[in-house]
């Protein structure tokens, strides 16, 4: 039955994005390009940290390779080559396999927290010289090149790029369903559980890493070579440490645990993004926030968490929404408001433009507006409200799970006043 | 010869205070295993809050200002947030407070904007201390390396000498048998993450009047305190110390190099002229950023667990 319902929701995505260039405006394919690529990235990204365990913190270094190679090939193209254009990612993931295989090397000498830090450092490595060499970087500009048509096939305009990233993402998705589900998956996620064990086996742990790192690049690199496809340029930005954050913001966040959990992270933040940036100047706080309070209250993602309800609904232990959920939901808002809120206005008042508002008007403080609504910074009320919003919405927003409504009127002392936290023995 | 001992001296006072910085770092991580990706945005945290606060207090208030302020942050980060998740394993940790490290970023820009502050070091204390040469090498130079010596100083003989120190070292090496005997472990890891934090706090007081204060600073040598402490091993203190200074010199040595990756290619005939001059024309003085990188690669090939590192790691 529930399986019968999974092929029918796959049926209606797939539906749905082949259809969405029909309907959908220049705008909208562009953020669903996006989409994919941070999919693509994030679903490479996750090979090595939910499958084999290792936290990569320097990712962009691979993305970034692929998007570099796959521009130089579009050059080669453009100038004459017989390399076919739908096959460029391609070429980024060959890059990105090739370095990876050479950095994963030096990476999975050591594991945990080591290997985190070697990560970072590679990719600073790769920053620097980016930054340095112009020759083959394009320094400040970068390099540009264009997308040629390839027979009968047109990639000039944003639909086509589309349908080509589309396509990729699909199988990329299925390349690594089948390499979870395989034998070779397997042993990863055994070096994950327990190294010695796989080693007692007989497996090469070291090698068995170095080609799951390379393996993850490769994938890093085609997002890069579907991102030079898509903007037909790159820059030595793409090797900056955002880059490496954000693709662990979207995994965590969407849930390391479930297959479809990072690209559920990248829709998410990639939409909130682009919609964000044009809202605030501080959209990368919020989400920043959000990664955070992710990890410290739910480790297993938005993904992790679909998949329990999923399981609990199937199992017939509890409804699909409770009155708990939702008061936790409207506690979550009313929190992320009461922030919003107390970041929108400080972030305004400190700014060079009001400082320079105040000089002109001789010291008196104008109205701060957020969203249409006008705040006078000098009154205590909108901090208030922002402070009590903040403080009871996080309240509400984490006593949900448990049945908060029933002790609300109970009038019961604070949730956790008879148990000990495990932390604090441990 | 003039320029080699500036060069010299500079690079070993950058290592002294990229050594306040790892010290920290390596500290934390020897105690609690906790590897901290925000120590280094305690560094940025400290040069904001003593920027903010020398307005008010003036130049010394804003320094101690910062130190403190930034002890009490690492306090209350450890106290709230990481021992939240230390029952998901350290990974998780590692997680918070790489999340940690974006957030703070962020809050900096909402508070003193994108771009960097001027925060400089005041008029009184823009002084030689003495010459070498034609060069007046400046006092506040001095002063961050004598101030990174007498702390490092100082914690050596904390931890070697008396008896919080010899506590210190009992619950690293068993916090189960320090607690039995009744000592409170816990507050004394979080004394030691607010004293770590503080230290990191109180460089990026000094370091960031002398350098730049942008909110870049975190991420830029963040970095740099990671390689230094694969390099020197994680959890040594004098490991630390030897890695900062080597990294510290070469870094600040090379830049008075003054040739190209290409020329010395074509000298030695791998490449030809031309490449050298079109391709290859990277001067080598531009590695200083690159160089502590490959150093680390070298020393995870020959010596994995770092110069002063234990084996068992």
């Amino acid at each position: 039955m529930s399986r019968i319902v999974l092929v029918l929701l796959g049926l209606v995505a797939a539906a749905a994005l082949v259809a969405l260039p029909a309907f959908g405006g220049l705008a909208t394919l562009n953020l669903a390009n996006k989409i994919m690529i941070a999919a693509v990235f994030a679903l490479g990204f996750n090979l090595l940290w939910g499958q084999a365990g290792l936290p990569s913190f320097g990712h962009a270094a691979y993305y970034g390779v692929g998007t570099f190679a796959t521009i130089y090939m579009m050059d080669a193209i453009d100038r004459g080559g017989a390399f076919p254009t739908p096959l460029l990612p391609l070429v980024g993931a060959g890059a990105g396999f090739l370095f990876g295989l050479v950095a994963g090397w030096f990476a999975t000498v050591r594991s945990g927290v080591y290997f985190a830090m070697i990560t970072v450092a590679i990719a600073e490595l790769v920053s620097a010289l980016a930054q340095k060499w112009e020759g083959l970087f394009g320094g400040e500009a970068g390099i540009r090149s264009i997308r040629t048509n390839w027979g009968p096939l047109d990639f000039q305009s944003t639909g086509s790029v589309y349908y080509l990233t589309l396509v990729w993402t699909l199988i990329v998705l299925l390349a690594l369903y089948g390499l979870q589900r395989s034998p070779f998956g397997l042993v990863v996620r055994g070096i994950r559980e327990r190294e010695l064990r796989i080693r007692f086996l007989g497996y090469d742990a070291h090698r068995v890493k170095t080609v799951v790192f390379a393996l993850s690049a490769a994938v890093s690199g085609l997002a890069g070579g579907l991102l030079a496809i898509s903007d037909e340029s790159a820059s030595m930005v793409l090797f900056g440490g955002a880059g490496s954050a954000f693709v662990v913001l979207n995994t965590v966040i969407g849930g390391a645990g479930v297959f479809l959990g990072p690209v559920i992270g990248a829709a998410l933040t990639t939409s909130f993004a682009y919609f964000g940036s044009s809202l605030s100047h501080f959209w990368p706080f919020y989400l920043g926030v959000v990664f955070v309070v992710t990890v410290l209250f739910a480790p297993e993602g938005i993904g992790g968490a679909i998949l329990a309800r999923w399981r609990r609904v199937r199992d017939g232990a509890g409804p699909l929404i409770g009155l708990g959920d939702l008061a936790g939901l409207a506690g979550a808002v009313l929190a992320m408001a009461g922030l919003v809120l107390l970041i929108e206005l400080t972030g305004t008042i400190c700014s060079e433009a009001y400082r320079a508002e105040i000089a002109s008007l001789k010291g008196v403080w104008p109205p701060v507006r957020i969203f249409a609504i006008s705040f006078a910074p000098l009154t205590p009320w909108p901090w208030l409200v922002g402070l009590v919003a903040l403080i009871g919405g996080s309240r509400l927003a984490l006593g949900a799970g448990r049945p908060i409504l029933p002790r609300l009127f109970a009038g019961r002392p604070g949730p956790r006043a008879d148990q000990t936290r495990p932390g604090e023995s441990a | 010869m003039d320029t080699i001992v500036v060069a010299l001296l500079n690079g070993l006072i950058y290592g002294l205070l990229l050594f306040m910085i790892s010290s920290g770092l390596t500290l934390i991580f020897g105690m609690m295993g906790i590897l901290n990706f925000a120590h280094a945005s305690f560094y940025m945290l400290g040069a904001y809050l003593a920027f903010a606060a020398t307005r008010i207090f003036g130049f010394w208030g804003g320094i101690v200002f910062g130190t403190l302020g930034v002890a009490l942050i690492g306090l209350l980060c450890e106290r709230t947030l990481l021992r939240h998740v230390r029952r998901h394993g350290h990974v998780q940790e590692l997680l918070l407070t790489f999340g940690l490290s974006f957030a703070f970023e962020e809050l900096v820009k909402v508070f003193f904007g994108p771009y960097a502050v001027s925060y400089p070091v005041p008029e009184s204390l823009r002084f030689a201390a003495f010459s070498i040469g034609a060069v007046q090498y400046p006092f506040f130079r001095v002063l961050i390396g004598a101030t990174a010596i007498a702390m490092f100083a100082a914690i050596f003989c904390l931890l070697r000498f008396t008896r919080i120190g010899l506590v210190v070292r009992a619950a690293v090496l068993n916090p189960d048998m320090v607690r039995a005997l009744g000592y409170n472990v816990s507050a004394i890891f979080s004394g030691m993450f607010a004293v770590g934090a503080g230290l990191a706090g109180l460089a990026g007081a000094m370091g960031g009047a002398y350098y730049t204060t942008n909110p870049n600073m975190a991420t830029e040598l963040g970095v740099i305190v990671f390689v230094v402490v694969v390099v020197g091993g994680l959890g040594s203190l004098s490991g630390a110390l030897i890695a900062s200074l080597v990294i510290g010199v070469l870094v600040n040595a090379v830049v008075y190099v003054d040739t190209t990756f290409g020329d010395l290619l074509a000298k030695v005939g791998i490449v030809s002229a031309e490449t050298a001059r079109t391709l290859l024309n990277v001067p080598i003085a531009n590695t200083a950023g690159v160089l502590p990188f490959l150093l680390m690669l070298l020393v995870l090939m020959i010596r994995p667990q770092g110069i002063a590192g234990d084996e068992r790691v």
